[in-house]
């Protein structure tokens, strides 16, 4: 994959998403550099899932535009933005639970060995009589790689909704790193996760990105946002008030009181 | 070599079965439809003029019965990639009874009075086990296709999947179309042997029946819709067989009141035509309903199966 001559690997300006009269996102802008770990924070409700849907292509924005490596996304369509290589997790974990582990990571490399529908089908309906496409082998033993990378390899035959909740997010997170892609969009990943749990998480993350792949990510847990993010980016009530390195965000007035106000309010 | 009788029975167990599959192709993506019994109509229509006013031999008519109930069945996939659920249901009821209409005022092949004439086909049995053979190990390889997972995943999720890399609007279209081409290869199985067909032959009750055949069976897996349709189709012959016990029941146990009106009754509800094939039906599918909800055969009855075969390439 070629990278962007800026640095940049996803850049979006002046991106707007309303529900009826509500703000979700108000003229963001966000520039994520080419293998950094970028956090997006903000109180609840502030629009970081709004954001990840609007990058991912699951929403529309009202405005804006989305650039992917110098590519501008348009309006392509989720799968079309799979294929040129965003990944991404969901808040409330979405795995396919009638299939097993394996499976699920298994229907991450679906893209890359298939592009057409057409050429899936054939062989699906057509290969040596007995036993399975040479495809399917080398896929099964990638999706294993993957398994074994975040460490849930002796788990492959589960069912994906028998893991436990921790477990589930890693495999969330196994099955969009099979796609291979150049950007992950992690949404919480480490929420329902125990203090051990989100330690591991935190130095996979770390290696996810020495695989080369830029992160971006959604996280309520501040000492893993803070510990291992290079820049972040804060949201409140749909609008950017702050960005920076994690030190100065940390001592930035708006963005203290956004916090501190919410807790007021507690 | 086989009774005629039993022949026939199943000669249309078979094609039921074959209907089954055509409303497992869609149901695997999601979309379930009312409307194959539609399809049918179609594919018995088409194959019938290829055969019956062009002369051309069965196969082709085979053929083109189910390419053409394929193309229509695209072309209702695109209205049916909106929407889904109750509103799917009545979109290809719809579609069903448009079907029904235009067979009915089409004067070409008979209108009101039916496509008749249509060549009788010697082999049909030979025929529908044949395609159901390849539709089953079709299946089978689907199942354990890339394909057919990411078949599955837009079934459960159509966003996860779709941020996955599936292309949810193609698989969908490409479900439809398969769906309504197997349908199309039912009906035209059907039109040659009955050698009649019309409008009420692929009524909404028919789609009604398939959709049952599949929600006994199981949706889940292929072996479903096999078992569901044959299961239904065989029962009221299995019942009606019941009543040649029953008569070895002494004739003094059953002489006096309740027991010998208790033994006519049961003894005439096992005898079996249409409207009572429909009763037993509907009692099936609220017990199932109830008992068994994910229909007779599910993933899980073949998951050890599946595990002998892992092994077998061991993985």
């Amino acid at each position: 994959m070629p990278e962007a001559v800026d640095g940049y690997c996803l850049s979006a300006a002046g991106l707007t998403k309303r529900f009826g009269g509500f703000h979700a996102l108000r003229d963001v802008d966000i520039a994520v550099r080419e293998g950094s770990i970028h956090a997006v924070i903000g109180p609840n409700g502030a629009g970081k899932t709004t954001l990840f849907n609007l990058l991912s292509g699951v929403m529309a924005p009202d405005s804006g535009e989305i650039r992917f490596r110098d590519r501008p996304l348009g309006r392509l369509r989720p799968h079309g933005r799979a294929a040129l290589g965003i990944a991404r997790t969901f808040q409330n974990i979405r795995l396919f639970g009638h299939m097993t582990v394996l499976e699920n990571v298994m229907l991450g490399e679906h893209w890359r060995i298939y592009p057409s529908l057409w050429r899936s089908f054939l062989k699906a309906a057509w290969h040596r009589p007995f036993g399975e496409a040479p495809e399917e082998t080398e896929m099964r033993r990638r999706a294993l790689e993957t398994l074994e990378f975040v460490g849930l390899a002796e788990k492959r035959h589960a069912m994906a909704t028998d893991l436990p909740y921790g477990e589930q997010r890693l495999l969330e997170l196994g099955r969009a790193l099979a796609m291979e892609p150049g950007l992950l969009l992690l949404d919480e990943p480490a929420a329902g996760m125990n203090i051990r749990e989100t330690e591991d998480l935190d130095a996979l993350i770390c290696r996810v990105r020495d695989r080369g792949v830029t992160v971006v990510l959604v996280e309520h847990d501040m000492n893993l946002v803070m510990g291992i993010s290079d820049w972040i980016t804060v949201l409140n009530f749909g609008d950017k008030i702050a960005e920076g390195h994690p030190s100065e965000v940390q001592r930035d007035p708006a963005v203290i009181e956004a916090y501190l106000g919410e807790e007021e309010t507690l | 070599m086989i009774d005629e009788y039993i022949r026939s029975v199943l000669i249309f167990a078979g094609i039921h079965v074959i209907a089954a599959y055509s409303f497992y192709v869609p149901f695997k993506t999601g979309q379930i439809s009312l409307g194959q019994a539609g399809f049918m109509g179609v594919g018995a229509y088409a194959a019938g003029i290829v055969t019956a006013k062009l002369g051309l031999p069965f196969p082709l008519g085979l053929l083109f019965g189910g390419v053409v109930a394929g193309l229509v069945g695209i072309g209702v996939g695109f209205p049916a990639l909106r929407i889904r659920g109750i509103y799917l249901l009545l979109l290809t009821l719809g579609f069903a009874e448009i079907v029904q209409v235009v067979i009915l005022t089409w004067d070409y092949t008979g209108g009101a009075q039916g496509f008749q004439n249509i060549p009788f086909l010697e082999d049909a049995l030979v025929w529908i086990y044949g395609i159901i053979a390849l539709l089953v190990v079709f299946f089978a390889r689907l199942e354990r296709s890339s394909l057919g997972r990411a078949m599955d995943a837009v079934h459960e999720d159509e966003t996860a999947a779709e941020v996955m890399g599936v292309d949810v609007v193609r698989i969908k279209l490409f479900a439809f179309g398969l769906g309504a081409f197997i349908a199309g290869l039912a009906g035209a199985l059907f039109a040659h042997y009955s050698t009649y067909v019309d409008s009420v032959t692929f009524n909404i009750l028919v789609g009604v029946e398939i959709l049952m055949f599949v929600l006994v069976g199981g949706g889940f897996s292929y072996w479903g819709p096999l078992f569901g349709a044959m299961f239904l189709s065989l029962l009221p012959e299995f019942l009606r067989a019941l009543r040649d016990p029953m008569e070895l029941i002494p004739l003094s146990w059953t002489e006096h009141a309740p027991w010998n009106q208790i033994y006519d009754a049961v003894y005439e509800f096992l005898d079996f035509e249409n409207e009572k094939r429909l009763i037993v039906y509907g009692l099936v599918l609220i017990l199932m309903m109830v008992l068994r909800p994910q229909g007779l055969i599910t993933r899980s009855t073949i998951r050890p199966f599946q595990l002998v075969q892992r092994r077998m390439h061991n993985a």
